[in-house]
């Protein structure tokens, strides 16, 4: 698979605060990429840097294998925030700016708003729309031009549950078309719909980043105890598919990114010369496991 | 250049607002143009009454005086400070609608987004600068009649000198929205300095109890409305003894050019570097 995006130790710091810190990843065509992560975890602040609205203080970063310019920029579709447009401008003169900006001819203009559902309200001033209907023209000029990339940051915040089906419905449309999709959200719920590949983010730090299946289809966890609980920390490491741990009062509780049995990691440990005190399989919901893994020191 | 300047004909081409005040300032000018010479012999009958020996009415519209005429009262702060303002919210309303950041994001490089905002100040200028000297040409015209011999002699310079101070003047504008990025701090603060700020300062400088100085003809506003000094009225020289310009300086298109110059380089400097 094609490499479309290649981040390399990324970094950003406001005064203190290390908004983004040492961040690397790889984001392949046609995949539909998560990063998820609390508000504040610097998702906004990565995808900025990645499209020139900030520079990084260290790392560095290039889409479709060359270093990023504006020309590179034409050939993705981005959604950064709240929707950016004139407001006493109408639909299509707002997206025409657009279209002429990224060098696009104007023939997709009445396609993407009827994709959007806008197309009725075409001539209607920006400052007309409701707050749903402002991100849909958001997403449909991101649309302008079949980007190869689609980029978008919490592109169902604030919308009633019809806006939420609307925005999720397009982008899985888009999804299905090939296009690569970069979408930034603080809701699980959201990536592990839409998303097939997820990277998670607190504080700046990468916590994890695989496939959403591998992080997040976990359905199981184990919970263990011993004498020897640093030998048994060191041990269960090794176990294959171990992913985290976590400890609490005299407990560990492991996650795996795929199911092992108690009788699997029992056999495992004993042959390391851990024994077990406590050995107790621990069903735990997705949203469960998300507040775990950013609940964790990295 | 022509693509940035499609992109910014279509932020301005349904926006009332910038031609309201479009509309306002030819209003204003044509106005303060046409009212000039009653309002000033308004003032000359004024005098009269106190005078044994009347002064004679002014006429100020005749060739090629008009031209210099018209450049001075279309130069006035009061006047001048209309295309300011228009400037002032074209550029801080890509701050307040975010638009610059979405400019940017769609492919836009940070140059191109200070090169269409600087296309934009030269075009205004020169329409600006073109309508008045129709306008000049036509209140020529129509007071002197063909049989004047001297049309043009001060038409190229005067006009150019216009086209300069309103050139100069609007990077201004745009400097301070672009530094403040706020549509109402930034309006108040440039009239505030354009119209009282700096004529105070300037009326300090050479008030007589300070040294001697020429520090005044750098201040940057004043170093615009100066460029023509006074209107082509004889009758200055009689009563105040000043020395009434025939030509525009090219020394002082410079001092607001420098300043012009000058703002664009830090402009651009902020543009590459800062986050947006």
């Amino acid at each position: 698979m094609k490499t479309i995006l290649t981040v390399d130790k990324l970094s950003k710091s406001f005064g203190k605060i290390k908004a983004v810190n040492q961040l690397s990843f790889e984001v392949r065509k046609g995949q539909v990429f998560g990063i998820l992560g609390p508000n504040g975890s610097g998702k906004t602040t990565t995808l900025s840097m990645l499209l020139d609205l900030m520079s990084p203080d260290n790392g560095e970063f290039s889409w479709f294998g060359e270093l990023p310019s504006k020309e590179s920029r034409k050939r993705i579709g981005s959604v950064i925030e709240s929707p950016n447009f004139f407001p006493y401008l109408d639909a299509v003169t707002n997206l025409k700016i657009v279209a002429d900006i990224k060098d696009k001819p104007y023939d997709d203009i009445p396609e993407v708003l009827q994709l959007s559902g806008l197309y009725e309200r075409r001539f209607s001033k920006f400052r007309t729309y409701s707050f749903g209907m402002r991100q849909r023209l958001a997403v449909a000029s991101a649309l302008l031009g079949k980007p190869e990339v689609l980029i978008l940051d919490e592109p169902t915040n604030g919308l009633d549950p019809q806006g939420i089906a609307q925005i999720r419905e397009i982008i899985s449309l888009v999804a299905s078309r090939g296009t690569t999709i970069l979408l930034a959200s603080h809701l699980l719920d959201e990536v592990q719909k839409i998303c097939n590949y997820v990277l998670v983010l607190r504080k700046g730090i990468m916590l994890f980043n695989g496939s959403v299946k591998d992080v997040l289809a976990v359905s199981d966890s184990i919970e263990m105890a011993a004498s020897d609980m640093q030998g048994l920390i060191n041990a269960v490491r090794e176990f294959p598919g171990f992913l985290s741990f976590t400890e609490n009062g005299g407990l560990i509780q492991a996650h795996f990114s795929k199911e092992v049995g108690t009788a699997g990691i029992n056999t495992f440990l004993y042959q390391r010369g851990i024994f077990l005190s406590h050995l107790a399989e621990k069903k735990r919901s997705l949203e469960q496991h998300f507040l775990e893994l950013l609940q964790e020191t990295p | 250049m022509i693509k940035l300047l499609k992109i910014e004909y279509k932020k301005i081409r349904t926006y009332k607002v910038f031609w309201i005040l479009t509309g306002l300032y030819f209003v204003f000018l044509a106005a303060g143009i046409l009212l000039a010479e009653f309002m000033i012999n308004h003032m000359v009958n004024d005098i009269n009454r106190r005078m044994p020996i009347p002064f004679p009415h002014v006429a100020i519209y005749y060739f090629p005086d008009v031209w210099q005429n018209v450049a001075f009262f279309a130069s006035i702060r009061y006047v001048l400070i209309f295309p300011a303002i228009i400037m002032i919210i074209l550029i801080t309303n890509e701050f307040t609608y975010k638009t610059i950041r979405q400019n940017i994001i769609n492919g836009m490089s940070r140059t191109e987004f200070l090169i269409s905002k600087l296309i934009i100040i030269l075009l205004m200028s020169v329409i600006m600068a073109l309508i008045l000297a129709a306008g000049a040409f036509f209140i020529g015209l129509s007071h002197s009649g063909f049989s004047e011999v001297d049309f043009f002699s001060k038409g190229i310079p005067f006009m150019a000198g216009f086209f300069i101070s309103l050139l100069c003047y609007m990077v201004y504008a745009f400097f301070c929205g672009f530094m403040l990025r706020n549509t109402g701090l930034s309006i108040a603060i440039f009239t505030l300095y354009s119209l009282i700020i700096e004529p105070v300062i300037y009326f300090f400088l050479r008030a007589p109890f300070m040294f001697r100085n020429t520090i005044y003809t750098y201040l940057p506003v004043n170093a615009v409305i100066r460029l023509t000094e006074y209107p082509a009225i004889p009758m200055l020289k009689k009563l105040m003894g000043l020395n009434l310009q025939d030509h525009v300086s090219i020394v002082a298109c410079l001092i607001p050019i420098c300043y012009a110059i000058i703002m664009i380089g830090i402009v651009s400097w902020i543009m590459k570097r800062k986050d947006l």
